[in-house]
């Protein structure tokens, strides 16, 4: 390894005090990582695995930039990128390559990696491209969601890895492994900023503290490729079926609803059909009853998705037929081979067992006590049978009851004051609540900030305020006010040139 | 006599209909309580008693179709001895008289005949006041002959030939007497909308009590107790002493006093809370006048603002069978009555947190409806009408604990949520759409597309549902 060629690599040294103001550093960061993207790869395979070995010397967290071109050097050199001759074992899950990276993906630093999206992305693809060859995707799901956190806490702009890593997820049914992703709201969608406000102001620029990641991820920062409407909504259906996996009915239920309002041309898609199909069951699921879907779909979309799937409303009808319990089981025999091409037989089995719990329920806002033969007949059930699964629904915490054993046989008793009973919550427990979704809505309160500055960026915003303006100067015409808003326009009209 | 009656042809195939038919005798006397009425109600009265209650059938018909017999209606008068022919069939006056029928009917062709001929020359004149009485003519003879359609469309042709407020109005109240006797209940309240509107001066206080008593005779027909409630009780006792307005005295000719104290009274109590039916009802010094006619519709009011329900149902039980066999009462007593007994439990419950369902039982008599009243409690709640719990282990009906300060903080939580997965299912969308991603058709293939679409997704997802393990 040249000593030249180390030095170049160890130059950008972000602690260093000449780039503390914002806007150094990100001229220098640039400057830094078109040196080295020139930097020839044998340079990067001198010494390789000595102790002279580029990866051995540069640290992963503050020399990432020339850490992830290091390892990509070194990933070409033992491959051609789409591994036809096989994978050598140096890049093997568990090979010293694979190793490095995955280290990588735990230790890089984020503010650093803002600049090399492009890297960043290949060295995701690599992942999951090796752990498929090898037969088992499940070992690069964990490199690639602590890449993920580790470039966006919140992972809140959706990229393509977020697609291919719940893909991953689901291929392996590592449901519990998605959940710190899924769990993030995506927030914002990489999108087209002006390139003005992305170089050297102070404020703007991908290494300023940004509280909402699609700042420094978007169309042009190399973190993902183009997305189209499938891959989103690929993702929340593929989301909402981890869900329904870990029997998370209600995030399920949320997650097909944000793919159900994708803005549509009055048509529907295929994503949108499945996602009803499903939505129609979970919403049965989560509230007893079909709420009516987000205001924003797209009626003529919705009407069409609606009319292919009538037999999943005729069965939600029969959930709700709680003096008919006989209905949903006829429903559901009657639509057997439907429900098994659609994959939905898991689904709509536990709306069976979901129907009873339903039904207790609707007992209970009836009766404060009932003796347990009175309605054992009613679910289809003996009296012992009944009593076992009123216990295990207490003590499953799902239902607020306890059961009284009498001569006479075993009595059902609610409990009336939503404050006693096993279900019952302390006021703490309330305000705990109360303030952990108050951290939450703050936190939403920031990202609508985020999209709505990002909105104010795009033409089509702009050319609505220069209208806007001219209507007003049109209106006040005459008036001394009319002077001081063409000057408001001309200011906007020089923005403009200096954008475009 | 009164066993054939009731098993008579003519009842069984009532009771197959679905019709009410009464058994009891009712309180009230047939001669007395007919002689209230005049003209076409008279005989719509007595048609609804006879068809409804065996009791009474034999009198009622006896003498619907003596009256029948005074007018022209030849149609009314052979559905009434066919109905009678199916009870008495021995009774001299279940005899059709065919004679009466068919001169009856040459003399109401020739009156029609002569009565359109003058109107026609009438027309060629053009004389506004000649054409428009032309008409008022046949209105009132197709009236007469029970042809309430034509007589309806006569009447309404006087509106372009009316040449004063009076013409006018008197021409809607006739519309209006023609909807009512046709039970069009929406299309008599326009009529009476337009007279409201119209009436000026003098003719306003006349004709105010008309208006409301026919108005709230319109809204009960149509259901709308609240509305009929109102319009009665707001009824001037000027109504009891009017003279014919438009060739019809009112009070006789549609509802009595009598009618709009019972009327009001019982849509006032199927539809108000106490504090109301004591300041709108009670203390109301117009229609205490009404109220005098029927002390004991004035008891139950009074019993019920006094708590005491039980003995204010008892006494509206008693006259059942009275106001099942008034012709317009009969139709919605059912709701009615079951309003006020909901009402009556409501209100009794609320100052209880907790009373045995036996004590309910004997407060509350069943009315036939529910077998038991643990059932009817039980629909009570599940309709949301009553807020309670059942205790059926130890016959309890209990009111819920409340916890305000629980249930603020819990909708509150619930609520934020909502609003937070409703903001981010907005900013979803706004991005796609910022992002410039729409669902569109692919091309040439519409429809198609997305079944093709369908197809091939279905095809990866299949079994996915399956191999989720649950």
């Amino acid at each position: 390894m040249a000593g030249e060629v180390l030095a170049h690599l160890l130059e950008f040294q972000p602690s260093a005090p000449e780039v503390q103001q914002k806007r150094e550093y990100d001229a220098a960061a640039r400057q830094f990582v078109a040196k080295v993207s020139n930097i020839s790869h044998p340079h990067f395979l001198k010494g390789a695995e000595t102790s002279g070995d580029v990866l051995e010397i540069l640290h992963p967290e503050s020399n990432s930039i020339a850490y992830i071109f290091a390892l990509h050097a070194r990933i070409s050199a033992l491959s051609d990128a789409k591994f036809q001759k096989g994978i050598p074992d140096q890049l093997r899950p568990g090979g010293y390559i694979w190793n490095k990276v995955e280290n990588f993906m735990q230790n890089f630093d984020p503010v650093q990696v803002r600049y090399v999206g492009q890297e960043w992305r290949r060295l995701m693809d690599y992942l999951e491209r090796v752990a498929r060859l090898m037969g088992s995707p499940g070992v690069a799901i964990s490199p690639i969601r602590s890449g993920l956190l580790r470039l966006d806490p919140l992972s809140g702009t959706f990229t393509l890895t977020h697609l291919y890593f719940i893909r991953l997820c689901m291929e392996t049914r590592s449901y519990t492994a998605a959940l710190p992703i899924l769990d993030n709201y995506i927030s914002s969608l990489p999108s087209t900023l002006p390139a003005a406000i992305l170089q050297g102001m102070e404020y703007s620029s991908p290494s300023a503290n940004h509280v909402v990641s699609g700042e420094y991820i978007h169309a042009k920062s190399g973190h993902t490729d183009k997305i189209t409407m499938a891959d989103v909504q690929e993702y929340y259906v593929l989301g909402a079926m981890a869900y329904l996996g870990l029997s998370q009915f209600n995030k399920a239920k949320q997650f097909l609803e944000h793919a159900l309002v994708a803005p549509a041309n009055n048509v529907a898609n295929g994503l949108m059909l499945e996602a009803y199909k499903k939505w129609v069951l979970l919403s049965c699921l989560v509230d007893g009853t079909i709420k009516g879907l987000p205001r924003t779909a797209n009626t003529a979309a919705i009407k069409q998705i609606r009319t292919s799937s009538k037999a999943y409303e005729a069965l939600a009808d029969a959930y709700t037929q709680l003096r008919n319990l006989p209905k949903l089981k006829a429903q559901i025999n009657a639509g057997k081979d439907l429900w098994a091409e659609d994959g939905n037989t898991g689904l709509v089995k536990e709306l069976l067992e979901q129907q009873q719990k339903l039904y207790i329920s609707w007992l209970s806002r009836t009766y404060s006590a009932i003796p347990v033969t009175n309605f054992a007949g009613n679910l289809g059930l003996t009296k012992d049978e009944l009593t076992g699964k009123l216990e295990e629904l207490i003590n499953k915490g799902q239902l607020n009851a306890t059961i009284q054993r009498s001569g006479a046989g075993d009595i059902l008793r609610f409990f009336l004051d939503p404050t006693q009973g096993p279900l019952a919550k302390t006021e703490t427990q309330q305000q705990q609540a109360l303030y952990e979704q108050t951290q939450r809505t703050n936190l939403l309160a920031e990202q609508v900030k985020s999209a709505d500055y990002r909105l104010s960026l795009t033409k089509e915003y702009i050319e609505h305020i220069k209208r806007q303006n001219k209507k007003m100067a049109a209106n006040a015409s005459g008036e001394p006010m009319d002077t001081t808003w063409d000057d408001g326009m001309e200011a906007e009209e020089d923005l403009m040139g200096d954008l475009h | 006599m009164a066993a054939n009656v009731e098993s008579s042809p003519f009842f069984q195939s009532q009771r197959a209909k679905g019709c009410i038919v009464v058994k009891d005798p009712p309180k009230f006397d047939l001669e007395s309580y007919i002689s209230n009425y005049d003209g076409q109600t008279r005989l719509d009265r007595l048609y609804h008693i006879g068809a409804s209650s065996t009791y009474l059938a034999v009198d009622a018909y006896r003498m619907a179709i003596k009256e029948a017999k005074k007018g022209k209606d030849t149609k009314l008068y052979l559905a009434l001895v066919e109905d009678f022919a199916n009870i008495a069939p021995q009774d001299p006056l279940a005899l059709t008289d065919m004679s009466w029928v068919e001169r009856k009917n040459r003399e109401v062709k020739e009156e029609q005949d002569k009565l359109e001929h003058e109107l026609k020359s009438y027309k060629n004149n053009l004389i506004k006041e000649s054409i428009r009485m032309g008409n008022e003519d046949l209105g009132h003879f197709y009236y007469a002959i029970g042809d309430l359609s034509n007589a309806h469309k006569a009447y309404y042709r006087m509106r372009e030939h009316c040449t004063s407020n009076k013409h006018l109005t008197d021409m809607s109240l006739r519309l209006v007497y023609v909807s009512i006797a046709q039970k069009a209940w929406m299309g008599a309240q326009s009529h009476l909308a337009k007279i409201d509107a119209a009436g000026k001066g003098d003719d306003k206080t006349k004709l105010e009590p008309i208006v409301s008593a026919v108005l709230g005779l319109t809204h009960m027909g149509a259901g709308n107790l609240r509305e009929a409630a109102n319009s009665f009780i707001g009824t001037s006792p000027n109504y009891l002493s009017l003279e014919a307005t438009a060739g019809i005295v009112w009070q006789r000719e549609v509802v009595s006093g009598n009618d709009i104290a019972v009327y009001g009274g019982l849509c006032a109590l199927a539809t108000m809370e106490r504090s109301e039916l004591q300041q709108f009802v009670l203390a109301n010094s117009d229609f205490r006048n009404f109220l005098e006619l029927e002390p004991h519709i004035r008891r139950a009011i009074t019993l019920f603002c006094n708590s005491k329900y039980s003995a204010c149902l008892e006494v509206l039980e008693g006259y059942r069978t009275d106001y099942l066999l008034d012709v317009y009462l009969s139709r919605v007593l059912a709701t009615i009555y079951s309003r006020i007994r909901t009402k009556s439990i409501v209100q009794y419950f609320i100052p209880f947190s907790c009373v045995t369902l036996d004590e309910m039982a004997t407060k509350f008599q069943l009315t036939g409806e529910y077998g038991s009243i643990e059932e009817e409690l039980e629909d009570m709640i599940n309709s949301r009408i009553l807020d309670a719990r059942i205790d059926l282990v130890d016959r309890l009906l209990i009111s819920p604990p409340t916890n305000p300060r629980y249930s603020v903080h819990a909708d509150a939580l619930h609520m934020a949520e909502d609003y937070d997965h409703t903001l981010r299912l907005r900013l979803t969308r706004l991005n796609l759409l910022s992002a410039g991603l729409e669902v569109r058709a692919e091309k040439g293939q519409g429809k198609e597309s997305s079944g093709g679409l369908q197809e091939g997704l279905s095809a990866s997802l299949r079994g996915f549902g399956s191999r989720m393990g649950f």
